[in-house]
């Protein structure tokens, strides 16, 4: 399958300073790919080009192989945008917001009652499509922004921190849309600050900062840059625990803190706790208390960019 | 509704927005009756009380209700214009402008919708005031098909005027700016008119500004078809208004593209 986005040293200027600058960007189809970085970075400016609501300085970016410059109104058939803000619905109710936009859409009449229902059941809104928007708590209006933009079944899903101030519910919930989309072949650029939510979700994930591309992976690779998992043992005889262990293949370092526990990096914590509990009683060793902490893409952040994304502890 | 069922884009996506005008309009119940009972209120309180101090030879007629009624048609364009632009500005606010432009909707529907849109609701205003008016005692010279023609000066000049107005809402910073500036204009806009005191009683200079102001045109052929009769002067009136108006939806369609665009 083509790919739903390709930009190459897409560059966006207001002025003479550049949002975007040189950005080289991949959404395959089928797959969802996170767009990050912190406020000012770049992202909202890279996705009003996609949109074609903004037009580029310099590069190119195609989507679904057509020039958001040049082929605009066919770019817009084949996107689904839902954006960062509530549109002005109070007056109307859901399945009213969702007609409008089935006509703006152009879907045809006869088919449009029906396609409005099946969104409506899609993000459980059914029971509730004849009630006023104003009515609406603030996960279920986003679900009818992702219903919006799911209308004309578009080839791309653009969207703009869709779980920004919901509760764990309602995240969970557009996060099983999401991927629903994705197993229909669908590609989605999402582009969010919450980075465990690029974890769940994104297939890759892109960090952007100051406009250019940091680096591109799949959250897996990303973190297993960042270095090993830790796992830290809580024992009396750390000592004997360290020679134990010491010879191990999986063993990349230990360490012991002042309060006496062990600091075990390994490659992967997983596979190496079993043999660490083994060894331990092997040697008659007490074991009190076992953690271990993957990286995590807030580390991932933190070692590209040298900052920590805002909201979110490293 | 034949072209709909047909799937016409362009007049299915303009259904589609006139429905959504519409239904913003409706189910704000205060502001739409407000918008109904203001101008009538005008009529009759302002009209009712200033009649009996008007000179008729100042006025040329007797009855200054009669003369005041093309100046309450002006007043109630305006307001209605200024009104009208608001929810296109909540729209560029709230970032749902956007959202319309990324989809596959022509520019021209969004600003033509909303035009014709206003056009219709001053008019449906306006015949209420003509219906008040005709409850005290104002006779229209020209007939019903003076009234018609009212009317349709009407919707031009609502189109005139919300082009203006969403040119505003799409230029400006904000909606700071936009209620600051036609908080401001709204009066100085009628009194350099002739919507209260004939061009012939100002002031030289004043009456040089009021033949500048575009509602002048509009009121005064609106004035001769209410007061006097038809004639020459009404046409050339009508063609100054009509020459305004298509300025005022190039500048406003111009300031639209580059809005939405062209950035």
């Amino acid at each position: 399958m083509g790919d739903a986005v390709t930009t190459t040293r897409l560059t966006r200027y207001f002025r003479r300073h550049a949002a975007v600058d040189g950005l080289d960007l991949r959404v395959p189809a089928g797959e969802i790919v996170g767009l990050i970085g912190p406020n000012g970075a770049g992202k909202t400016t890279t996705i009003r080009m996609l949109t074609t609501l903004l037009r580029p300085s310099a590069g190119q970016a195609l989507v679904c192989g057509l020039d958001v410059r040049h082929e605009a109104v066919a770019v817009r058939r084949l996107i689904g945008y839902v954006p960062q803000e509530k549109g002005v619905r109070h007056l109307l109710t859901g399945r009213e917001s969702l007609e409008i936009e089935a006509d703006l859409h152009h879907i045809p009449r006869r088919r449009r009652d029906q396609r409005v229902a099946e969104l409506l059941d899609l993000v459980g809104l059914l029971a509730d499509a004849d009630r006023m928007v104003s009515d609406y708590s603030g996960g279920m209006q986003k679900r009818l922004d992702l219903a919006c933009g799911l209308l004309h079944a578009p080839e791309l899903l653009i969207l703009d921190e869709p779980t920004l101030g919901l509760d764990v519910v309602s995240r969970h919930r557009i996060w099983d849309y999401v991927r629903r989309l994705r197993a229909e072949g669908r590609a989605v650029l999402l582009a969010t600050n919450y980075l465990d939510e690029a974890d769940r979700l994104c297939d890759r994930i892109t960090i952007i900062d100051r406009g250019r591309e940091v680096v591109t992976g799949t959250p897996a690779d990303l973190k297993r840059d960042v270095g090993a998992d830790v796992v830290r043992v809580s024992t009396d005889r750390p000592e004997v625990l360290r020679s134990a262990i010491g010879h191990r293949a999986w063993v990349r370092q230990i360490t012991i803190d002042d309060a006496g526990d062990l600091h075990v990096h390994v490659d992967d914590a997983a596979t190496a706790l079993p043999d660490l509990v083994r060894d331990a009683v092997r040697h008659g060793v007490d074991l009190t208390g076992v953690h271990y902490h993957r990286p995590t893409l807030d580390d991932v952040f933190l070692r590209h960019t040298g900052r920590v994304l805002a909201g979110h502890p490293a | 509704m034949t072209a709909l069922r047909a799937g016409h884009p362009r007049l299915q996506e303009l259904a589609a927005l006139t429905r959504r005008w519409y239904l913003q309009l409706v189910r704000d119940r205060l502001n739409l009756g407000l918008t109904l009972l203001q101008p009538a209120f005008w009529l009759v309180f302002f009209g009712g009380a200033v009649r009996r101090m008007v000179d008729d030879r100042v006025t040329g007629t007797p009855d200054y209700v009669s003369f005041l009624l093309p100046g309450v048609v002006a007043f109630t364009a305006i307001g209605t214009s200024i009104s009208g632009a608001v929810p296109l500005l909540w729209d560029k606010e709230t970032g749902y402008l956007d959202k319309l432009m990324s989809m596959p909707i022509a520019r021209a529907s969004l600003l033509g919708s909303r035009l014709a849109f206003q056009a219709a609701v001053t008019v449906v205003q306006v015949a209420v005031i003509l219906l008040v008016a005709a409850a005290m005692g104002v006779r229209v010279r020209t007939g019903v098909v003076g009234v018609l023609v009212v009317l349709g000066v009407t919707a031009v000049l609502a189109v005139a005027l919300s082009a203006v107005f969403l040119a505003l809402a799409f230029h400006g910073p904000g909606h700071t700016t936009f209620f600051a500036v036609t908080g401001f204009v709204t009066l100085p806009l009628l009194f350099t008119s002739n919507a209260f005191v004939p061009v012939e009683a100002m002031p030289t200079w004043m009456a040089l500004v009021a033949r500048a102001n575009p509602l002048t045109y509009a009121i005064e052929a609106m004035r001769l078809l209410v007061t006097s009769g038809w004639g020459v002067p009404v046409v050339a009136h009508l063609v100054g208004l009509v020459g305004f108006t298509a300025l005022c939806v190039l500048l406003t369609h111009h300031r639209f593209r580059t809005y939405t665009s062209a950035r």
